[in-house]
């Protein structure tokens, strides 16, 4: 080994703390990579296989009941390769062992497995037989979660008729690879029941027999799908047609990309923010080396090194920290991306979900943080070539220093001397002060920008269930049905209250633009559901006018007074232009709504309901559940209190670990930037703080002028991370905003709490680690040493 | 003795290091009276700067005994003897250690400000002749001039002990000779006991008492009838 590969060997050691502390840096942006590439492509590849393994359609529709001989006419469509027509139904199923019956939707398997769409795949058990009309098959996540066994008997209740089956094998579904409850966006696998049976037992149970109420297609590569829904909706508009949709709106579909979508949006953001703090701190660090170490930098070109020799191990220095940090990171990101990859398994049930090590994301990454760090060193590198063997070896020059802007601003203030000195520091280093202040800021940015998702999510929930919408439980029809319908809900078992309720599917349009989307007719004074602005007051129904969720506004480019033409879908009302006369704050979901009155007339139908909203008494929940199950209009019962805490347990889950990442590369960040921050002015300020050791200062005096410069940096940095904070939470509501959910940036007291509690303590261990130097100084040497 | 201000007694310092014991001071007693100028001189490793040390409450001695006034400096505690740097001694030392973000009368309050009865910057530094000086940063002092701010920070509280390693080692003859005068005359003032370790013996002449030392043992201890003024000594 060369002597000067030696001495970087020995300088790496002796810096090792610090070098370590820009290392974590590095690791932390390139883990970052690594888990998110990794996890992306494990995601899309299992996607992408199941897809193509199982036919996952393109174009899916609904009808009300449309002969099994217009499939061949939505297969002459152009651009349709193959068109799939089931039966699908949903009822009710009462599951042991749950409070609730769990919404069922049944499906009929197909006559022709070869030709099939959207095929499933077993996982245990077997297939139905065919001939046998009481045997089923169930989705696994269903079964997973319900607790229901393989020989297990069920019972589910469709269109009023009793199916009674067999469970005798467990599958996985393309269309359900996630199964959002249909009141909220997050999983509640134990109330989501598919099945599929074969056709002539789903044709009794649905009492529905050469129809079907159910279409997929494929399309070939390059069709058009707007012109293919279009046509499908004219298809099938004769037969109670809803509007067609596209794979991208499909629920299961939708949510899986908005999934690898917020991957993306991870890598991007993240690494990039270490990255340059870490370049930060090796300019720093490396300066203060070369400074130190100018007169060994003069010896050697000296003794004949040239300018290039000399400088190199600066440079080297700086490769090795990136280096080590793109080598730490790999190992966590590899570790990170198993767990992540884990826990997408409870959610996206794949036959296969593999997660491999992203080399490309992991050489990529390598390269850019090797890229930073030898940025960072460039000034100092530079400065080591360019030092002249003779100005090298010559004593420093005490440091200038000179009286500035702070020192006028405290002069007439009686401060002691001590504190001066640090006042004089901050001022001579000002590039320095202001990189660590950034530093410092962006730890703390990291904190209260990611903390404040739980705000988030609890605003919310808060908005959504406790405010917009008030009530306990909600009951939905499979048809629209009779307003007299309501009094029979009022005379279920523990019903307060009930409030009626009538949705239908609509297209909207404006400004070129058009959403499908559901409008939600209330009574003008009801109390469990009513929209509310964004100052929380009810926003009236005016007329026919419609009141539009904000989300749905900004896509169509509408504003309160404007018009919009809107299309129904279910039933045959006209078309027809309505004014929009209010806006209506909501955080998940696109909705419209009016006085359900209107929307009826609308409709051109009589005072129809198409579900309830209740209030329930605590105690009388079970009986009220008994009873739903044997009422057979009703499909669909939703428990407040459940999917609120299904939900919080799911975000729970979901973020704990997210987070937990978050809070420890944040701590990173500030801890790391404030030891290297001590630690560079431990090395310039040694012999300082020795010498008034010798003059009798005491070590706590020492460490105040040391520290205090960590603190008045951090202090500084208070502000413009708790701005930059909110900086982030806005950009991240931005980045991860999805239909099911948009995401307020509110921040709460307890989440700024939480993240200045962390910032500080990263900051203070930090600083602590390096002031306890101090009590180690040799008081003998500083008499002897020249700076 | 009511008169002496350290008392030292078969004083005694081991370094171990690896190689082996090194003994620094082997078995060294000495008398310092109040007011005393003591000139320590002797070649690099003959013990002087370990005594200093050991006096100064910078390091502590591995035998013997070494008395400031009734207190025991061999066996006080790291506190003591920060509080006994900080009351009763000044440093003084060759490479001037001054606080480069201070200004030459901020470097003197550093030490004011922590003293019981100092003087005020301005009359130390004005002591040390550089009343026209005070609000100069050390870069922009002379190595003389740095030198004699120092002193200014050493005299200031009024210390009973003052203790010099090389004050004039990095120092031109002429600038060296401003400083010693310096040295000397508040000394004088204030009534210091002082001492001052040089390799220098052409500075002996400023002395009451010169110790010689070799091996860690006083050899000779000469004292001076007639004390010279440092203007008037050359080397």
């Amino acid at each position: 080994m060369k002597p000067l590969d030696r001495k970087l060997v020995r300088d790496l050691w002796r810096l090792k703390f610090q070098m370590m502390a820009i290392a974590l840096l590095i690791a932390c942006g390139v883990s970052v990579a690594v888990m998110s590439f990794s996890a992306q492509r494990a995601l899309a590849q299992a996607q992408a296989a199941f897809y193509e393994d199982t036919r996952f359609a393109d174009v899916f529709a609904q009808a009300k009941r449309a002969p099994l001989s217009r499939l061949r006419e939505l297969a002459r469509i152009e651009g349709v390769t193959a068109t799939d027509g089931r039966i699908l139904e949903a009822g009710l199923m009462d599951v042991p062992g749950l409070a609730r019956p769990a919404m069922a939707r049944l499906i009929s398997l197909p006559d022709d497995e070869g030709r099939a769409l959207n095929r499933i795949r077993l996982s245990r058990g077997r297939m139905p037989d065919p001939r046998r009309t009481d045997e089923a098959v169930a989705l696994k996540t269903f079964m997973d979660a319900a607790g229901v066994r393989l020989g297990d008997r069920l019972t589910a209740v469709v269109q009023g008729r009793a199916f009674t089956f067999t469970v005798v094998g467990a599958v996985l579904s393309p269309e359900y690879v996630y199964v959002p409850a249909p009141e909220s966006f997050m999983p509640d696998d134990a109330h989501q029941a598919v099945l599929w049976a074969p056709r002539p037992a789903v044709e009794r149970a649905a009492g529905m027999s050469g129809a079907f109420n159910a279409v997929a297609l494929k399309l070939a590569p390059g069709a058009s799908t707007a012109a293919v829904l279009a046509d499908v909706d004219r298809i099938l508009a004769p037969y109670g047609g809803r509007a067609a949709y596209a794979r991208e709106d499909q629920a299961s579909h939708a949510f899986l990309a908005a999934e690898l979508k917020e991957l993306s949006t991870s890598a991007s953001i993240l690494p990039p923010i270490f990255l340059i703090i870490a370049a930060a701190l090796v300019h720093l660090t490396v300066s203060r080396l070369v400074d130190a170490e100018r007169e060994q930098i003069g010896l050697l070109k000296a003794f004949g090194y040239r300018d290039g020799e000399a400088a190199r191990p600066y440079l080297r220095m700086a490769i090795a920290i990136g280096l080590v940090g793109a080598v730490a990171g790999g190992l966590v990101g590899g570790a990170l991306a198993a767990a992540i990859v884990d826990q997408y398994r409870d959610y996206f049930r794949f036959p296969v979900l593999a997660v491999r090590f992203h080399w490309l994301a992991f050489g990529g990454a390598s390269a850019v943080a090797v890229a930073a760090t030898v940025a960072g060193s460039v000034a100092a590198v530079r400065r080591a070539a360019g030092l002249s063997p003779a100005v090298a070896m010559q004593p420093l020059r005490p440091a200038t220093y000179r009286a500035g802007l702070l020192d006028r601003l405290v002069r007439g203030a009686a401060i002691d001397q001590a504190t001066r000195v640090i006042v004089r520091n901050l001022e001579r280093f000002p590039v320095r002060s202001l990189l660590a202040t950034l530093g410092l800021a962006a730890g703390l940015t990291l904190l209260v920008g990611t903390q404040f998702l739980f705000d988030s999510l609890d605003k919310v929930v808060d908005q959504a269930y406790y405010r917009t919408q008030r009530w306990s439980e909600a009951i939905g029809f499979a048809e629209p049905r009779s307003i007299a319908s309501l009094s029979e809900a009022s005379r279920l078992p523990g019903v307060l209250a009930a409030e009626p309720v009538r949705t239908v599917a609509a297209r909207l349009q404006a400004n070129g633009r058009e959403e499908l989307t559901r409008i939600v007719g209330l009574e003008p004074d009801a109390i469990f559901d009513r929209p509310l602005d964004a100052r929380d007051r009810r926003v009236p129904f005016k007329g026919r006018g419609l009141v539009v969720s904000e989300a749905l506004a900004d896509r169509l480019g509408l504003e309160a007074g404007d018009e919009v033409r809107v299309e129904v879908i279910d039933g045959r009302a006209p078309a027809t232009v309505l004014p929009v006369t209010g806006l209506a704050r909501d955080y998940s979901g696109f909705a419209a709504y009016m006085d359900r009155r209107r929307l009826n007339a609308l409709m051109g139908e009589g005072d129809l309901i198409s579900g309830a909203h209740l209030q329930l008494a605590a105690d009388r929940r079970a009986a009220f559940y008994r009873a739903v199950e044997r009422t057979p209009q009703v499909v669909g019962a939703s428990s407040r209190d459940e999917t609120v805490a299904s939900w919080r347990q799911a975000m729970a889950e979901a973020f704990r670990v997210t987070v937990s990442f978050y809070v420890g590369f944040a701590g990173a960040i500030a801890f790391g930037v404030a030891y290297n921050t001590s630690r560079i002015a431990l090395s310039e300020r040694a012999r300082d703080l020795a010498t008034l050791r010798v003059l009798g200062f005491g070590e706590g005096e020492c460490a105040y002028i040391l520290a205090g410069e960590l603190a008045v940096l951090a202090l500084v940095a208070i502000p413009l991370g708790v701005f930059g904070g909110q900086a982030l939470a806005h950009g991240l509501v931005a980045a991860y905003s999805r239909d099911e959910v948009r995401l307020p940036a509110v921040i709460s007291a307890r989440s700024y709490g939480i993240s200045l509690l962390a910032y500080l303590v990263a900051v203070t261990v930090a600083g602590a680690l390096v002031a306890r130097r101090i009590w180690g100084f040799d008081l003998v040497a500083v008499l002897k040493t020249r700076d | 003795m009511t008169d002496a201000a350290l008392s030292v007694r078969e004083l005694g310092k081991v370094y171990s290091t690896s190689a082996g014991d090194v003994h620094a001071l082997r078995g060294v007693d000495l008398e310092i009276v109040n007011g005393e100028t003591l000139v320590l001189l002797g070649p690099s490793g003959s013990g002087k700067s370990t005594l200093l040390n050991i006096l100064g409450g910078l390091d502590r001695a591995t035998s013997g005994s070494a008395r400031f006034q009734d207190r025991e400096l061999t066996r006080a505690s790291d506190v003591e003897l920060t509080r006994y740097r900080r009351t009763s001694v000044g440093f003084i030392f060759q490479f001037f250690n001054l606080v480069p973000s201070l200004t030459a009368r901020e470097n003197v309050a550093l030490i004011t400000e922590i003293a019981s009865n100092p003087m005020t910057p301005e009359e130390a530094l004005a002591r040390v002749g550089l009343a026209d000086r005070f609000d100069h940063f050390p870069a922009q002092l002379s190595g003389g001039q740095q030198q004699r701010v120092a002193v200014a920070r050493a005299i200031a509280k009024r210390p009973q002990l003052l203790f010099c390693d090389e004050p004039t080692g990095s120092l031109d003859s002429e600038s060296g000779v401003q400083v010693l005068e310096a040295i000397s005359e508040v000394a004088r003032d204030v009534g210091t006991t002082t001492m001052i370790v040089s390799h220098n013996a052409d500075i002996a002449g400023m002395a009451d008492r010169v110790i010689r030392f070799r091996d860690g043992r006083i050899t000779d201890i000469e004292r001076n009838v007639a004390k010279l003024a440092p203007r008037d000594m050359t080397w």
